[in-house]
């Protein structure tokens, strides 16, 4: 085994790595933006070559082997076939992103508006209503509510389950060719698969359909989780039968090759609360996500990988029962999260995968010694007996200079080679 | 009559049928809008407020109660312009230029609306001339500028600067919040108060409206 995917097991299991594994691009949060990608393979003196937009929804740019090298990581990503507006990743083609020459997909049909903004087609599909807006300014898409008229009479949850169907074969032989090519290079692997991320906010809308029909407004289905909690269990009692058969079918054709699956990315903290309380996420949600740790447990090597924003230091005992292994991005920023505390309650039962840096105020605006001096102490604080996977807050995003990315990379080695020579 | 007690509690549980019937039969049977609104609706805006501060209610159950208000609320407006009512002040709101996020920004809307604010929503990536004319149109005394992203954190000081350019900073209080913001941070762009939830902007705009 090469040291990378073993520094990345050591740590997943609670064990003292060598040093400190460092996941940059391995899923959709742990990633970086086209922009930054770019900066950081001039800054490293890589071939110039425009970089692919693997991910249009929040323009991240793949991180490829070389860089991936230069960096220093550890972790490489296996993703879905389709993209969050619903088509492949295929036939690379150029495109002008305001001023920065960069790959995007066949399918990736955009239309610009006279003011500036951007809009994006489902499934490359341009007669359909456009389902993304990048406005003049941002340097995201973010989705456009199509949301029908609702009849409280007519609410049906099966409207809301269209996305949920079993998976395709080219689906499957996309992840399986994804997979071999991940084990070649000898990193660690961090997969998703998609299906099993029960309300991810992101989701809802479902920007990857033309015409999506139930609840798909932003609000309405935040509210829905307190005044229609039943309609909510039918759409996640079956997108959870869907999901544990399609895990099913990827691991009889992947095996255990894969060290961790990203498997739901539902946001349950905001900067200084949470969207519900633990009662609810008790009896909306826990049972859903223990079936689907369960059987991963049951029948696969692989660690559950929870993605959650926020404030959310409250469910940390819920997401431990339900069987989660990893929380990611570990926001110490927010209220609660601070992570001398983290460490000492649950360091020794779930693994961090990031914390490592703050991506809202040190790594964008701070100088890099402060993003120096915040990446050691982080270092400090979740290393010690593993179970740490140094990652950023969430995605490092557009207009992050790139001597900061550097000077958090460098830290992280640092404090690596510190403790090598220990 | 109705039992005016069930619009508090229909406000207060979320139920905009209720609401909106009960503030129905209460117009036709001659209630003064303004008992509707300070007596019902204002008070239980505020106890949504408190039980989301003290964590009993979350942002579902604020949308629900906003909701519910602001079905009412529909009913009562062209009865209070009607009769000259003044607000506890006039309130310009929006996401600043480049940023789409609007939950956050609409929540502090309705809790302003149920505070007894007059507020004027522009939505979302709302360009600095766009709150200029709305200052000046409505006469507002608060400007509410929301930001999610940090890249679009700093259209928050180019619209401050730009309130400032045209003549129209010194008659306005100006209000900042969204994930990235902070206290420092709104120092930083000169505005004149932060807020972390939609509950505490409403004390905030009351605090700010009586500085003058």
């Amino acid at each position: 085994m090469t040291l990378s995917r073993k520094r990345l097991q050591d740590s997943l299991a609670h064990r003292q790595p060598d040093r400190i594994p460092i996941d940059f691009g391995g899923s959709a949060v742990t990633g970086i933006h086209v922009s930054c990608v770019a900066a950081l393979r001039d800054y490293y003196g890589l071939e110039k070559r425009p970089v692919r937009v693997h991910e249009p929804y929040q323009m991240l740019g793949l991180v490829e082997d070389d860089l991936r090298a230069a960096m220093g990581l550890d972790v490489t990503g296996v993703f879905p076939r389709n993209t969050m507006f619903g088509f492949p990743n295929s036939e690379w083609k150029e495109w002008d992103f305001r001023g920065l020459n960069v790959l995007v997909s066949k399918d990736f049909l955009v239309r610009e508006e006279p003011g500036g903004d951007i809009l994006i087609y489902p499934e490359g599909d341009p007669t359909a209503p456009p389902s993304g807006r990048m406005p003049l300014g941002s340097a995201f898409f973010d989705t456009i509510i199509r949301q029908q008229p609702l009849q409280e009479d007519r609410l049906d949850p099966e409207d809301n389950c269209e996305e949920f169907k079993p998976i395709g074969d080219a689906d499957l032989e996309h992840l399986k060719t994804s997979v071999a090519a991940a084990r070649g290079s000898g990193y660690g692997i961090l997969a998703t698969f998609g299906g099993t991320a029960f309300g991810d906010i992101a989701l809802v809308p479902a920007p990857f359909l033309k015409n999506p029909k139930g609840i798909r407004d932003v609000a309405e289905w935040y509210m829905s989780t307190a005044s229609r909690p039943e309609y909510i269990h039918r759409i996640f009692e079956r997108q959870c039968e869907v999901g544990l058969q399609n895990l099913a079918r990827v691991h009889a054709a992947i095996g255990d090759s894969v060290d961790a699956v990203f498997l739901c990315g539902t946001d349950f903290g905001t900067q200084s609360s949470q969207f519900c309380s633990v009662r609810t996420l008790k009896s909306l949600w826990f049972p859903y996500y223990k079936a689907v740790n369960d059987w991963v447990h049951a029948n696969t090597s692989w660690k559950c990988f929870k993605h959650s924003c926020g404030s959310v230091e409250k469910f940390f005992e819920t997401f431990i029962e339900a069987g989660f292994d990893i929380m990611n991005p570990v926001q110490c920023s927010a209220a609660g999260m601070e992570p001398e505390k983290l460490k000492a309650r649950y360091g020794d039962r779930i693994v961090f995968w990031g914390g490592g840096v703050d991506t809202q105020k040190t790594l964008p605006f701070g100088t890099p010694e402060q993003v120096r001096v915040e990446v050691l102490r982080r270092c400090e604080i979740f290393a010690p007996g593993g179970g740490f996977v140094f990652d950023a807050i969430h995605n490092i995003q557009a207009g992050t200079p790139v001597d900061n990315i550097v000077a958090m990379l460098d830290a992280v080695h640092e404090f690596n080679g510190a403790q090598v020579n220990a | 009559m109705p039992e005016l007690q069930k619009l508090y509690d229909a406000v207060l549980n979320g139920d905009q049928k209720t609401a909106v019937a009960i503030t129905q039969e209460a117009l036709a049977a001659g209630v003064d809008p303004m008992e509707l609104i300070t007596n019902y609706m204002v008070p239980a805006m505020d106890k949504v407020g408190s039980l989301f501060e003290c964590e009993e209610y979350f942002v579902p159950e604020l949308l629900l109660s906003a909701r519910a208000m602001k079905g009412s609320l529909e009913l009562l407006r062209p009865l209070l312009a009607a009769a000259g009512a003044q607000p506890a002040g006039r309130v310009v709101i929006g996401t600043v230029k480049g940023d789409l996020h609007d939950i956050g920004k609409n929540l502090v809307a309705s809790m302003l609306e149920g505070g007894g604010f007059e507020v004027m929503d522009l939505g979302a990536d709302v360009p600095p001339e766009k709150f200029i004319e709305a200052v000046r149109a409505r006469n507002a005394n608060i400007v509410c500028l929301s930001a999610l992203l940090t890249v679009t954190m700093p259209a928050m000081r180019t619209t401050i600067d730009a309130l400032k350019t045209a003549g129209v900073r010194e008659q306005v209080k100006v209000m900042v919040g969204g994930a990235p913001v902070t206290p420092q941070f709104a120092d930083e762009i000169g505005a004149d108060g932060y807020s972390d939830n939609a509950s505490a902007a409403v004390g905030l705009a009351r605090k700010l409206v009586k500085q003058g």
